[in-house]
């Protein structure tokens, strides 16, 4: 009996004519890994709400749903409690109680389950997930990874017969969330659970799946294994091939007849497969990307930096010099000092020795408000601590409400930087109602309209898919064009080597080496992107998809 | 911050203890009970909190004490043994100072228990022993202590998030950052709302809502806590017995009459001075349990 079967499912939200499901058929079996994918905006995390009738959004629907042979409507409050797991997206927002055990136990409390049980329960799923160790501690002092491993947990403690994930790494460090995957499929390979996720970042995730199952308009445009899958993406030209593991993608990009890899060490195989008998004469790709720092808009000398007087340097004596209307980009593990670097360098922290220049000028000496007109701006990393206004059209106009200018000069303001931006259509709508990506593009704006020459982000590639990547990138050119310098701390290798003009290690309070992306990542081994990692057997410094199949086609023209 | 090992035992435990030491604290003000009281919870509290602590008792709490000590007599004009005529014409008695001194160091005694409770008692314990009675209610209660740590992390982000575009709460004139303030409440409270939705679909997803939810604890009564709970009892009774007997009691006004020595009032004193004692008693058990074992390696 299958575990969900979902009949000719149809769906609209209340006042809006657009069908959010469209005809959607769908059977997954029970023990199936099956990946959910497709643009933000496609119906996935509509259709995922859709299997668990608590969280079912109101509207107009008809068509049925199959629970394991019964119909998901007839399935009680408390059986769907315990058998069908929802982990949301937000980590922090899913946590309940202020204790980590109190968290395990909210759904066996739930339930009505006796002491003795819940024990059991608590710490047979501690010792599974490794919660032991912070078994008794607070919720408000666990990292990222730690907090969505915990809701994972405290559903898993239910002994749910189908986990459903709605983009469940979104928020999360690429460390964190592949160790989080890495969970999730030994669940379903441990247990036997039946898993349905729906991703963005689909490097890590598909080859774990049995199935792939992609969305587009509310439909469902391709369901197959993910071989099968990608292959379809790439004939139809869909947006979402973008989104496809690098292997992949680079596979789709070489004419050849061999099968599709989906791993970085399928990818390896392939490739020196593929270029078997070839005399491989072209090793290495042009690199016309220079660092030059002889004219920096802002320079660090020997900072130093700790909290508090007893404890321990976070910032260790960093010199850093960052050119001109470029894309700087730092990378780096959690918590080596990056993100306290950005605080050093608006000023919220001040460091306790060493200089920081802005533009040439000691940044001790800037009056209070000085620093930040139209000379340096931060994005947050989450841009809904920047919303003030009931639409985004008044949130940007409230920007301007300081400057000394007329309504029409007002308008017309808003409406160059809402071009910019992309979100003329958006102006209109609340800015909590639009999506993730949307709403970094919409505090861009906000932060734009400040007219900065230095623009400071943390982690702007954070829960966006890549094709709001790829428009966040073509903005930064653009802004680097019109004279501003982008300096932005990542955790997205991939952006970094794709759109920065340098990048910079960031490790243990000082920056290791800055160089240019390409330099940078062919030099590194693990540290770097997995079109570098596939390719680094043959090729000297391809580190872009693109990189290795130009390297590819021009090895191949001469077999 | 030193490891207590009366923290250790079953919540029950420590809760009783402090209503008993502070009840008794509180209701007879018998100058060998305060004196017991008074010792006891100041170098409890020390043990506990260390050098902060012993700054603020003897910083703080004292001079109180002795403040609250001479004022009772400024205002206080019964007993029969006047020593002085005040300035006002009033007269000063001994009796008076006595009892000023004694409602004194009551005050601070129950000040130093309180110290102690809220180390021993934290919010765990606290919704553990009144969540049984109303499970809605602790519930409730831990959701709140998530809540207020969360809330302040995002004020601080967004505080700073409004400072990254030159929006500071800090600058400007009265009315700007009045209204840079407003702003800041503003964006919490749609954040809040906003993010409260996710919180509430957590919860309904996990079912929140259904009949018969129970309440699971971390907490066991082991036979250490049998032990305790009966040696609390007794020495509860014991302290009792000789009150009750009228072998211990106090009056200060018009004079001080205060019972005589006897057995049976020792009887009392010692009994009260161990409860008091207890957890410190505990804690030395344990330091000489630990020097045994590590001797014997």
């Amino acid at each position: 009996m299958a575990c969900f079967e979902i009949k000719d499912l149809n769906f609209s939200y209340p006042l809006r004519g657009k069908k959010a499901l469209d005809h959607v058929d769908l059977v997954v079996e029970q023990g199936e890994f099956v990946v959910l994918c497709g643009k933000s905006g496609c119906g996935k995390s509509t259709l995922m709400r859709h299997l668990k009738p608590v969280l079912t959004p109101h509207g107009e629907r008809d068509g049925e749903i199959y629970f394991h042979g019964v119909n998901l409507k007839d399935v009680s409050f408390r059986d769907q409690t315990s058998q069908i797991g929802y982990v949301l997206q937000n980590p922090d927002n899913q946590i309940v109680t202020d204790k980590v055990w109190h968290e395990l136990s909210f759904g066996l409390e739930s339930l009505g389950v006796d002491n003795e049980t819940i024990r059991l329960r608590v710490a047979e799923m501690a010792s599974y997930f490794g919660i032991q160790t912070w078994f008794r501690r607070e919720v408000s002092g666990l990292s990222g990874g730690q907090k969505q491993l915990l809701n994972l947990a405290s559903i898993m403690a239910m002994q749910p017969l189908v986990l459903l994930l709605d983009e469940p790494t979104s928020q999360l460090d690429p460390i964190a969330a592949s160790d989080f995957l890495e969970t999730i499929r030994k669940i379903n390979r441990e247990v036997g659970t039946t898993v349905i996720i729906t991703e963005h970042r689909l490097e890590d995730v598909f080859p774990y799946a049995d199935r792939v199952v992609v969305m587009d308009k509310g439909r469902i445009i391709a369901n197959d294994t993910p071989r099968v899958v990608g292959r379809a993406l790439k004939d139809e030209n869909n947006e979402m091939f973008y989104a496809l593991p690098s292997p992949m993608r680079i596979f789709s990009g070489v004419e050849n007849d061999l099968e599709c890899p989906l791993t970085v060490r399928e990818g390896r195989a392939w490739i020196s497969r593929l270029l078997d008998g070839a005399d491989i004469r072209e090793r290495r790709i042009y690199d016309e990307k220079v660092f030059d720092t002889s004219d920096p808009v802002v320079e660090m000398k020997e900072v130093w930096f700790r909290y508090e007087k007893e404890s321990a340097d976070i910032v260790k004596g960093l010199s850093v010099k960052i050119p001109k209307n470029k894309i700087f980009c730092i990378v780096g593990g959690n918590g080596t000092g990056k993100s306290t670097t950005m605080k050093l360098l608006t000023g919220i922290l001040r460091p306790y020795r060493g200089k920081i220049k802005i533009g040439g000028k000691d940044i001790r000496k800037f009056k209070k408000n000085e620093l930040f007109e139209h000379n340096l701006a931060m994005l947050p990393q989450n841009p809904q601590a920047l919303f003030v206004k009931k639409t985004v059209r008044e949130d940007l106009l409230e920007m301007l409400s300081g400057f000394d200018l007329s309504k029409e000069e007002k308008a017309a303001k808003v409406a160059d930087v809402a071009k910019l931006v992309n979100i003329e259509d958006l102006l209109e709508q609340h800015p909590y109602d639009i999506s993730g990506g949307e709403q970094q593009r919409a505090a861009l704006a906000k932060v734009l309209l400040v007219e900065p020459k230095i623009l400071l982000l943390d982690e702007p590639t954070k829960g966006l898919d890549n094709y709001f990547k790829f428009r966040l990138a073509s903005i930064l050119k653009e802004l680097n064009k019109k004279g501003v310098s982008v300096i932005m701390v990542s955790h997205d290798i991939e952006f970094c080597a794709s759109y920065g003009d340098s990048c910079s290690m960031f490790f243990d309070g000082d920056i290791v080496i800055t160089e240019t992306p390409n330099k940078f990542f062919s030099g590194n081994s693990f540290y770097t992107t997995s079109a570098n990692r596939l390719s680094r057997h043959v090729f000297l410094n391809a580190v872009n998809n693109e990189d290795v199949i130009a390297l590819c086609k021009r090895n191949l023209a001469t077999k | 911050m030193s490891y207590d090992t009366f923290s250790t035992c079953h919540p029950l435990l420590n809760f009783c203890f402090f209503v008993l030491v502070i009840f008794f604290t509180m209701c007879f003000i018998h100058p060998v009970c305060l004196l017991i009281s008074l010792t006891a919870s100041f170098s409890y509290s020390v043990y506990l909190n260390g050098r902060k602590s012993l700054r603020f008792n003897l910083m703080i709490a004292l001079p109180m004490m002795i403040l609250a000590a001479l004022m009772n007599p400024v205002f206080n004009h019964a007993g029969a043994t006047i020593l002085t005529y005040l300035p006002g014409g009033n007269p000063l008695t001994l009796e008076a100072i006595i009892y000023g001194f004694a409602t004194a160091i009551m005050f601070v005694s129950v000040i130093f228990w309180f110290s102690c409770y809220n180390r021993i008692m934290t919010s765990d314990k606290f919704i553990y022993l009144f969540g049984r009675i109303i499970p809605s209610v602790s519930l409730v209660f831990s959701m709140v202590l998530r809540f207020v740590p969360k809330f302040k992390n995002q004020a601080s982000v967004i505080s700073n998030g409004q400072k990254c575009i030159g929006r500071d709460v800090t600058n400007g004139d009265r009315k700007q950052r009045l209204h840079s303030g407003f702003r800041i409440i503003s964006i919490l409270t749609t954040w809040a709302l906003e993010n409260g939705i996710e919180t509430a679909d957590s919860m309904r997803s996990r079912g929140y809502g259904l009949k018969g939810r129970t309440s699971f604890s971390i907490f066991h009564f082991d036979t250490r806590d049998k032990i305790l709970a009966c040696i609390m009892g007794v020495m509860v009774i014991l302290a009792f017995v000789p009150i009750a007997a009228g072998a211990v009691h106090i009056v200060y006004y018009p004079m001080v009459v205060m019972n005589e020595t006897t057995p049976f009032a020792v009887f009392n004193y010692i009994s009260f001075g161990l409860l008091c004692y207890m957890p410190l008693l505990l804690d030395l058990m344990e330091d000489v349990r630990w020097r045994v074992l590590k001797s014997k390696i």
